[in-house]
């Protein structure tokens, strides 16, 4: 019961952030929807009494909710980012879009997941639909930080993905895994600022010089 | 025993060069380290050879004839740009195109590159294989973005968010093989070894959304069209010995990736399928390279398109399958990695004597750089596919392969299109090879470590066209057994 409560949170976060139209409303999502993905994690940990559980939602509760919120506020404020997002699709189509993502979510889950899955299919939908939404962030929205977050939702519902099937993956695969997000991270913000500084703007659409 | 050195050096290496000042010590030095490398790699194909047996260390190192010939093909390739290394970094110390601190640092990222490629080809876990494959595209994204300057900078932005989100998804697929094996299979295991044994257990339809997502994923990092968007912008942007390893490589670490997945796809539900999006993609590929081919203009690029044709044919010899089919394959890979490397050397030599990239500008290079120039026009008709040369002998095979197993269409549609990009790469390098050359160009320049990598290179390219060696012959051999599943 609790589960799905916390379901609805992260697809409400999502949503949101979709619909936001400042960068730090969209921080502010993105760690809400973490906190939520942690709060899963940790009742999974209590039903199974799992102490690898105990730790992933731990990591998950520092690194997603803590660590790169404040990272990525602080890339913003040190380069002087302008809060507008430049939405390239405005908030209300991508709301809508975000809608007909999950629709096909439901529908590949439907098709072919429940059958060998019974339970825990809402579980799959949520988070299919994250990846399927952080992917759109991540085309639509053309200003670099934009781009790292679609990157990091995605990661967040791959998580949650392998959390809806027996309980995660192997503990070092997780570890290793979460390493590996928070370093993408890392290199894509010192990628931020060499951006700022060569150009001294971060829009994606306008790195134009290769072609062809 | 081998792999631990050959894991063992690179990152040794990289210490190594976090700590040294002297940057023309170094790159001996890391010449010689990857020398060491390539013979250790050596011993371990004649072990595989000679015993045969997959071998498995503290159930997390997994290595099996088709692990080995990767190994191979990439400590060729790492010792011929290392060599090639040698001159390029001293030459753009003697421009101040780089600080010696900066050319340290290349070859602390070269070495954790080769080391994470090297990583990807030993690991069982598949979940460790997809943190293998990120790594590689994060150290490799410093090198594409080496030069700080507005178009590296774009490259390397490029290259790492369109990989990454490529890779999200190959980890979605991966999540998805778990999930079926552990319902299906009841293992809760992510390694190889262990899925394979249980893929006939597995569910046909999550197995096949499943590999979708593998192929759609990895193939992003293969340069497989159209997910190759970022692949002409880096390759065209590092430095050229790093191009060579990129290219070379690092595409093929990822098709490696793929072929372990295609393994258990295929034990599952049958050949068929994995087989039909194989042509499918490497004909696309196949297509759009040939186009963009024949309307280039910067040189490096036209080598980073050639890269997307090839990966297509070596797709294509993956999807025609059969003995046949896969041996070509598998040797297109070790060709293609060998010349394209070559050519990558002999594009950055040019690149450095004439300061552009642009075919157009440039014309009689035999003339600036006789031994380049000399070198390139056999590397040129090497690369299109010419007897006497190797890719020639392979993708015959290959082609052999398809005819064999009937798919007359398809093989045909290869033939088009490497005609087309026989006839555009002939065409220009007709071009910029003969034609006079500038007037204030002074000849020569070029340096005896690059002359060894080309030498280096080039005898592969000559002694596997008329003979392939018997070792080598023997893992294929083997490593097809693997692929095929028997």
């Amino acid at each position: 019961m609790q589960i799905d409560i916390f379901l609805f949170g992260i697809l409400a976060a999502t949503f949101s952030m979709v619909a936001s139209k400042r960068l730090n409303t969209l921080i502010s999502g993105f760690a809400a929807q973490s906190l939520f993905l942690a709060l899963i994690t940790f009742l999974l940990a209590v039903k199974n009494n799992n102490l690898e559980l105990y730790i992933v939602a731990g990591l998950l509760f520092l690194i997603k909710v803590i660590l790169i919120p404040y990272f990525l506020r602080r890339v913003a404020s040190r380069i002087n980012v302008s809060q507008d997002l430049g939405l390239f699709v405005n908030s209300t189509l991508s709301v809508f879009i975000a809608g007909i993502l999950t629709y096909l979510a439901y529908l590949f889950t439907k098709n072919i997941i429940s059958m060998s899955l019974g339970g825990a299919s809402s579980v799959f939908v949520v988070s299919l639909s994250i990846v399927l939404i952080g992917l759109f962030m991540m085309i639509f929205r053309l200003k670099a930080l934009t781009q790292i977050i679609g990157l990091i939702v995605m990661e967040n519902g791959l998580f949650l993905t392998a959390a809806s099937i027996s309980g995660g993956m192997p503990f070092f695969v997780e570890i290793a895994i979460f390493f590996d997000v928070f370093l993408c991270v890392a290199i894509l913000g010192i990628f931020v600022y060499k951006i700022n500084r060569l150009f001294t703007h971060i829009d994606i659409d306008k790195l134009t010089e290769l072609k062809g | 025993m081998q792999i631990f050195f050959i894991l063992a050096i690179p990152l040794l290496l990289s210490i190594v060069a976090m700590l040294s000042k002297d940057t023309k010590r170094l790159s001996f030095l890391n010449s010689l380290g990857h020398a060491i490398v390539l013979a250790f790699s050596a011993c371990l194909v004649l072990d595989t050879v000679n015993f045969s047996e997959p071998k498995a260390f503290f159930n997390f190192f997994y290595i099996d004839s088709l692990s080995v010939f990767f190994i191979f093909t990439i400590s060729v390739i790492n010792l011929a740009s290392s060599l090639y290394s040698i001159g390029y970094t001293a030459m753009d110390l003697k421009e101040g195109v780089i600080s010696e601190r900066k050319a340290v640092k290349y070859y602390v990222l070269f070495n954790l590159f080769s080391f994470s490629m090297f990583f990807v080809t030993v690991v069982n876990n598949l979940g460790m294989l997809w943190v293998a494959v990120e790594m590689t595209t994060l150290v490799s994204a410093f090198l594409v973005g080496f030069y700080n300057n507005k178009k590296s900078i774009e490259a390397a932005w490029k290259y790492i968010i369109i990989c990454s989100v490529g890779i999200s998804l190959a980890l979605l697929g991966t999540i998805l093989f778990y999930f079926t094996a552990s319902q299906h299979g009841n293992i809760n295991s992510l390694n190889w070894t262990d899925i394979v044994s249980v893929a006939k257990k597995l569910d046909p339809r999550v197995v096949k959304a499943a590999f979708l997502f593998i192929l759609v994923g990895y193939g992003t990092k293969a340069g497989l069209a159209p997910m190759h968007t970022w692949l002409p912008d880096a390759h065209s942007q590092a430095l050229s010995p790093t191009s060579a390893l990129l290219s070379g490589v690092l595409l093929k670490t990822a098709i490696y990736a793929v072929l372990r997945f295609a393994i258990i796809t295929n034990k599952c539900i049958g050949i068929g399928y994995v087989s039909n999006l194989f042509i499918l993609f490497g004909l696309l590929s196949l297509c759009v390279s040939a186009g963009f081919i024949l309307v280039q203009k910067d040189i490096k690029r036209m080598f980073a398109y050639s890269s997307v044709e090839h990966i297509g044919i070596i797709t294509l010899g993956f999807g025609f399958g059969g003995p046949i089919g896969l041996y070509g394959a598998l040797l297109h890979i070790f060709n293609h990695a060998v010349t394209k490397s070559l050519m990558f050397f002999g594009a950055g030599s040019i690149v450095k004597k004439y300061h552009t990239n642009n075919m157009n500008v440039i014309k009689g290079v035999i003339a600036v750089l006789p031994f380049t120039g000399i070198i390139l026009i056999f590397g040129v008709f090497a690369l299109i596919g010419m007897p006497p040369f190797s890719i020639f002998i392979s993708e015959i095979i290959i082609l052999i392969g398809g005819f064999k197993a009937g798919f007359y269409f398809p093989s045909a549609l290869f033939l088009f299109f490497a005609a087309i990009v026989f006839g555009g790469m002939l065409f220009r390098f007709g071009k910029i090879l003969f034609g006079k050359k500038p007037q204030d160009m002074a000849a020569g320049g070029e340096r005896l470590s690059g002359k060894l990598a080309f030498v280096f290179l080039f005898s592969f390219i000559i002694v596997l066209g008329f003979t392939i060696p018997g070792f080598l012959n023997k893992i294929l051999l083997l490593a097809v057994e693997i692929i095929s599943g028997a």
